[in-house]
């Protein structure tokens, strides 16, 4: 009997905990999911009840979206910068952090804990600064070459985010550096091969799962920003998710719904389908370094 | 070409970019903020002001700065307590109750994570609409329409709102990394202590918590972080700081001193007051839940 | 459009654009004639009205005045193109900008007494006519704050387009239930208790940015320009006088008949969500200004829906009654290089040519008559001085900025407070004083 009702009472623990669960899970699918079924409604049936279904595919919105809101030239724009963004910080983080993880030199102290430092900087203090330190750029070489090209730039727009990114990803990469055995990297370089040779050749293959989570975490974050973009790029080259905020409080234009759930949908979208390709790696990701910003 | 000189050649070129980047986009940024401070600047004309601390004396007496920094500290507190509380108890038992669709349950939970915050705005003003907005709807279904609220419009659940979007969009995050710390702990701990006759609760309190302890110290002080800037990044794209400044937070608040109110210095001045204030709540946290380590 | 507001704050970044948007009209690569030529350099914002306009009055401008070759600066964010070439010495000869853009350009400008005195110009003949320019002109519109900023009787601003604000509603529908329009606010709340037997609210709103136009209209009808001039000044005690009192406690009551999820929606991403409540016949008067009818012309609406615009009621039966009107400005840097053709070229934008080609794109400039020629609901909206309204025109005096003061936040966002019951009357009222009593000492 009474190991009886203690199953029962496990059961109803269990059950308990599948609700809160599922509550939970529901919560997060619906909204998602509603904002896609939103984006084939027509403009009209926004003014009914939110749970109705859609009339029909109405995909006129994403044609919408990409033309006459532009989204296609932003997605274009936000590719680009995301792209040049992580090759940048690849390229500059990687070997910066392979240098801390492994040497000690004169300064390497101060350095890494600079880069620790940074790991406290909020983007959004610095971002005004940031900003009028490029538009005195700018005047500055107005005044001796007539033109500046440091606002309204998308490259400088990336140069910037790969900078702000530099703190967390050198963290990361020079934990994991720190974790790999020695011993390959001196047998390389016993053997006659540069420092140079060894680091490119032995040691960043020997880092790639890190890489990988480098890449990841910073796609995302890259691709999701809007701050520094909207603060730097203030003419038309703007990238989706500053596209999408014009958009949500587009002005004189008319009230336009389906569009812009469609750039919403546009906006979510390459960064739903990483996920669900790469689940997995992000979630291990995680844990190597524990934390981002 | 000697070894040493080829190594420091080698050191050299490998650091020096990532310190030129770093110099030039954050810390140089950061001293101007620290240095602009203490002027009185509209932010584009040539004539800045030195004030000394004048701009801090301000601070103290402009009642818009106290709410918004009220409104920071609620939505901290708030948020931090709520998605912590849930993180840990949810990855506890999808971790330790061995729960069937595990997987399927994290891979869902982790999405909000993903999510632009520009789009997370834009899907919370769907749900907050009070007209036809998701969860007002949804209690007019149960016919719970005693529910139904102005989530945005009622300045006294407004910021709660927002923490909600907050919640909401934290919470897979760290308990996927909570979850990763439980799972390291070995399962022998927990059979020992079954055997001594311990139920989950003690389990809990005595294995799973204590062990993972280090980990909830770390991932609180950038929860913190994380929450004043994002609580910014929201609120930005989604109120505005309104109605009437009912959800302005420090940063939104610094925003629209420096921009709209031409003073520039004085934004500045917020921002360091915000730079300290996270730090001192940063050491006080570590202070707060420093314990001995378990070790396993 | 001074509600076009751009992005959430953000937007109030000063930025350059690498190419400013120039279209040349004249060629260069004439005879030897062009070193006599003087080129004018006009600037101007190029706003819901398009950049057409501005390139055909420039090519008539060149076509009257042979001696004068334009460079045309237009662009959507004007003062990111031309405030770095300003800073670099580069002075445009003339600017269309407004006041009350989010950049601030040209109250910087009135704060650091950089623009030239223009009185003279509207003393001159209109350029190719034999008319004054000032004879032209609606009156009064020369003689406020918006173009007269040190209030010295010196104009440094001429008015350009013009655009009438007043309260929006549903023609049709108050045709469809034989309500009148109130001409007094006794009405208007007889007409609310009316609306609310029939679950429609009095009074919505779409942000409370929208109460600029509206405040300032009441208190015109509350205590005429005198002191609306002492209160657009910070005269010390005058939002606490009997006449802004009778303002603030018109608000108050307008505050309880508004619709009830106005408050959740006013802000910049939702509120469209506000206008479509006049639309659907939820509420029955909105402030806002012409350009709605564009904003909302796709949405859905009542069967029949018209548009409507009143100025609001009169304070007492016969009191005035006041339509507030926005205009964008033109005027002349202190520092351009070529002032005199710039003023020439000031006259002419009166003309009657130069008049119809802004008039073909929507943009009113104040001339005497100009309604008659206007079709649709824009003549009823520009006919609305016509039917007895009077225009307020201007707004705060120029001051320095004071660290976490703001006029806007205390007089038009604590509206929110009012209306969702969080701050009393009184409690708005003093913040508006004591906010006045912080920016008199920082007046220019």
């Amino acid at each position: 009997m009474k190991k009886q009702t203690g199953m029962n009472a496990e059961k109803v623990y269990r059950l308990f905990i599948y609700v809160a669960l599922i509550t939970l899970s529901v919560s997060i699918i619906v909204p998602v999911a509603w904002v896609f079924l939103a984006s084939v409604k027509q403009n009209k049936e926004f003014y009914g009840s939110p749970w109705a279904v859609p009339e029909g595919f109405y995909f006129q919105n994403f044609i919408d979206a990409f033309q006459k809101a532009n989204m296609g030239t932003y997605m274009l724009n936000s590719m680009m910068v995301t792209a040049l963004a992580l090759l940048i910080l690849l390229v500059v983080a990687l070997p910066a952090a392979y240098v801390l993880a492994r040497y000690t030199f004169r300064g390497s102290k101060l350095m890494n804990s600079l880069f620790k430092a940074g790991l406290f900087i909020n983007v959004n203090y610095i971002v005004v600064p940031i900003f009028l330190m490029l538009l005195g750029g700018d005047t500055f070489l107005q005044d001796q070459f007539g033109g500046g090209f440091l606002l309204d730039n998308l490259f400088v727009l990336a140069v910037v985010y790969a900078a702000t990114a530099l703190p967390f990803t050198v963290y990361l990469l020079s934990s994991y550096f720190q974790t790999l055995p020695s011993t390959y990297e001196e047998a390389a370089l016993v053997d006659g091969a540069g420092y140079f040779k060894t680091m490119i050749r032995i040691m960043i293959p020997m880092a790639r799962p890190s890489i990988v989570a480098v890449i990841l975490f910073n796609f995302l974050a890259f691709w999701n920003e809007y701050i520094i973009a909207l603060t730097l790029i203030p003419g038309p080259n703007k990238t989706l998710p500053v596209g999408l905020m014009n958009l949500m409080a587009a002005q004189k234009s008319a009230a336009n719904y389906g569009q812009m759930y469609a750039g919403m949908v546009l906006v979510m979208l390459p960064t739903l389908i990483l996920y669900i390709i790469v689940q997995k790696k992000l979630t291990q990701g995680m844990t190597l370094g524990g934390l981002k910003d | 070409m000697s070894k040493t000189l080829e190594k420091r050649i080698f050191i050299f070129v490998c650091t020096v970019p990532a310190l030129i980047l770093l110099a030039i986009f954050m810390i140089v940024p950061t001293v101007e903020v620290f240095r602009m401070s203490l002027y009185k600047w509209g932010g584009f004309s040539n004539n800045k002001v030195f004030v000394g601390l004048d701009n801090f004396k301000i601070l103290w007496g402009d009642i818009n700065f106290i709410r918004s920094l009220q409104n920071s500290i609620v939505l901290i507190v708030f948020v931090t307590l709520i998605t912590m509380v849930l993180a840990i108890l949810f990855a506890t038992l999808l971790t330790r109750e061995k729960m069937k669709g595990n997987g399927f349950f994290r891979i869902i939970f982790y999405i909000p994570n993903i999510l632009s915050i520009v789009v997370i705005a834009g899907i919370f003003s769907a749900v907050y609409d009070p007209a036809t907005g998701l969860l007002n709807n949804l209690f007019a279904l149960f016919n719970l329409d005693h529910l139904q609220k102005m989530w945005l419009g009622d300045q006294k659940i407004a910021i709660y709102s927002i923490g909600g979007a907050l919640i909401w969009q934290a919470i897979g995050y760290y308990m996927v990394m909570y979850m990763a710390s439980i799972a390291n702990i070995p399962e022998s701990f927990y059979e020992a202590s079954a055997l001594e006759g311990a139920g989950r609760i003690r389990q809990f309190f005595s294995i799973t918590l204590p062990l993972i302890w280090n980990n909830i110290r770390t991932t609180l002080t950038f929860f913190i972080i994380s929450t004043i800037n994002l609580s910014f990044l929201l609120v930005q794209a989604m109120t505005g700081g309104g109605p009437d400044g009912a959800t302005e937070v420090f940063l939104s608040y610094m925003y629209k001193q420096a921009y709209t109110n031409s003073s520039y210095g004085y934004g500045m001045a917020i921002g360091v007051v915000i730079f300290l204030f996270s730090f001192a709540l940063s050491a006080i946290i570590s202070r707060i839940t420093n314990r001995d380590v378990l070790e396993y | 459009m001074k509600k076009k507001v751009l992005l959430a704050g953000m937007s109030a970044l000063l930025s350059l654009s690498l190419i400013a948007c120039q279209s040349n009209s004249a060629s260069n690569t004439e005879d030897g004639k062009d070193s006599k030529k003087q080129t004018l350099h006009v600037a101007a914002l190029e706003s819901a009205y398009g950049k057409d306009m501005w390139t055909k009055v420039i090519d008539a401008y060149e076509e009257a005045n042979p001696n004068v070759n334009v460079k045309l600066t237009a662009d959507k964010n004007l003062e990111e193109v031309i405030s770095p070439n300003m800073k670099a010495g580069n002075y445009p000869d003339v600017v269309l900008l407004a006041t009350g853009r989010k950049l601030a350009l040209t109250e910087t400008l009135i704060k650091d007494k950089a623009l030239e005195d223009i009185t003279d110009v509207f003393n001159k003949n209109v350029y190719g006519e034999d008319v004054k320019v000032k004879d032209k002109l609606v009156p009064g519109f020369t003689d406020t704050l918006a173009t007269n900023p040190y209030n010295d009787g010196k104009t440094y601003m001429a008015p350009m387009f013009y655009s009438p604000t007043g309260l929006f509603y549903n023609a049709a529908l108050l045709k469809e239930k034989g309500w009148e329009v109130p001409k007094t606010w006794d009405e208007m709340w007889a007409l609310g208790d009316k609306a609310k037997a029939e679950g429609i609210s009095l009074f919505t709103y779409p942000t409370t940015g929208y109460f600029d136009a509206f405040l300032y209209s009441l208190l015109l009808e509350a205590g005429g320009s005198d002191f609306y001039n002492k209160a657009m000044t910070y005269k010390d005690g005058i939002w606490e006088s009997k006449e802004a009192t009778k303002a603030f406690d018109i608000v108050g009551k307008l505050a309880k008949y508004t619709e009830p999820t106005t408050v959740a929606n006013a802000n910049d991403k939702d509120y469209k969500k506000n206008q479509q409540l006049i639309l659907d016949n939820k509420a029955l008067f909105m402030p806002n200004g012409t350009w709605v009818v564009g904003e909302m012309k796709d949405a859905p609406r009542a069967d029949g829906f018209e548009w409507g615009m009143t100025a609001l009621p009169a304070i007492e039966d016969s009191g005035d009654r006041y339509a507030f009107t926005f205009f964008e400005q033109m005027w002349i840097p202190a520092q351009a290089k070529n002032k005199d053709a710039a003023k020439d070229f000031l006259t002419f934008v009166y003309s009657d040519k130069a008049a119809a080609i802004f008039a073909e794109a929507d943009a009113i400039q104040p001339i005497e008559g100009i309604s008659k020629n206007l079709s649709g609901d824009n003549q009823l909206f520009y006919s609305i001085y016509d039917n007895g309204a009077k225009a307020g025109m201007g707004g705060f005096a120029a001051t320095e900025s004071v660290e976490g003061v703001s006029m806007a936040d205390a007089l038009f966002r604590t509206i929110d407070s009012i209306v969702s019951g969080d701050k009393t009357v009184k409690e708005w009222q003093d913040a508006v004083e004591k906010a006045s009593d912080k920016l008199r000492a920082a007046l220019k």
